[in-house]
């Protein structure tokens, strides 16, 4: 993938502690941005606030970590007339130990369309996003 | 750009002289030579530094005659290394801060 980062962070906590850090608005507030509003389903709001400017969205994927596996948070934001980029945030772990593992990564999947001379529409119309990852 | 590539790229970026040779090529091609003429550092380190850039896949060198110039590549790939650079600093600063919540 051409345009992609990653980022990994081991953690002294268990999963579900690192999961509501990932989830809770005032924890995110405390370090993903100023202010943070997320409605934590698949086609949700996602709204962020950076000082003065904002990143708006839609969430993409909301599952928790449990027995089936890795917790999995994945949005997609954009900063006005910014091409949309997809965020995912995943927890692995072991309760037991209470020791976790959060990869982040940040792609923009849409770019190639920006280059190819295709205008995107905002995100702040909602459906659109849920729409194109569908198609 | 594959993950390694990535890491090479934030690796020369990292060197204060390598940002220097990199702004002074952008706005102008230029050789060792004449690199190593404004700055105050040896021609032999300005090419070694070049070397890092031009892995990176940050500069390439383009032959005229027989001197060698050093040139910025096109436009997609700084792009890519612009956003990648802001975007995983981002990261970095936020990651950081999210481990602060924990250590407290």
């Amino acid at each position: 993938m051409p345009d992609r980062i990653e980022r990994e962070l081991a953690l002294e906590a268990s999963p579900t502690a690192v999961w509501h850090a990932l989830t809770d608005h005032d924890w995110l507030a405390e370090w993903l941005a100023d202010e943070v509003l997320l409605d934590l389903r698949p086609g949700g709001e996602a709204w962020f606030r950076f000082g003065d400017s904002v990143k708006s969205g839609w969430v993409e994927e909301v599952s928790p970590p449990g027995a089936h596996g890795d917790g999995r948070l994945s949005f997609w934001w954009s900063e006005s007339e910014e091409c949309a980029t997809r965020v995912e945030l995943v927890v692995s772990g072991d309760e037991e130990s209470g020791r976790s593992h959060v990869r982040v990564t940040e792609t923009r999947p849409l770019e190639i369309l920006d280059l190819v001379g295709l205008r995107l529409p905002g995100l702040g119309g909602g459906s659109y996003g849920p729409a194109l990852v569908a198609a | 750009m594959t993950d390694d590539a990535a890491g090479a790229v934030f690796g020369a970026l990292a060197d204060p002289t390598r940002r220097q040779l990199l702004s002074a090529i952008a706005d102008r091609p230029a050789t060792a030579t004449e690199l190593a003429g404004a700055l105050p550092i040896s021609r032999q380190a300005v090419v070694k530094h070049l070397h890092a850039l031009a892995q990176a896949g940050l500069l390439e060198r383009v032959r005229s005659g027989r001197q060698v110039r050093y040139q910025v590549t096109p436009a997609p790939l700084s792009d890519a290394v612009s956003w990648m650079a802001r975007v995983g600093g981002q990261w970095d600063d936020r990651l950081a801060a999210l481990a602060r919540t924990f250590a407290r």
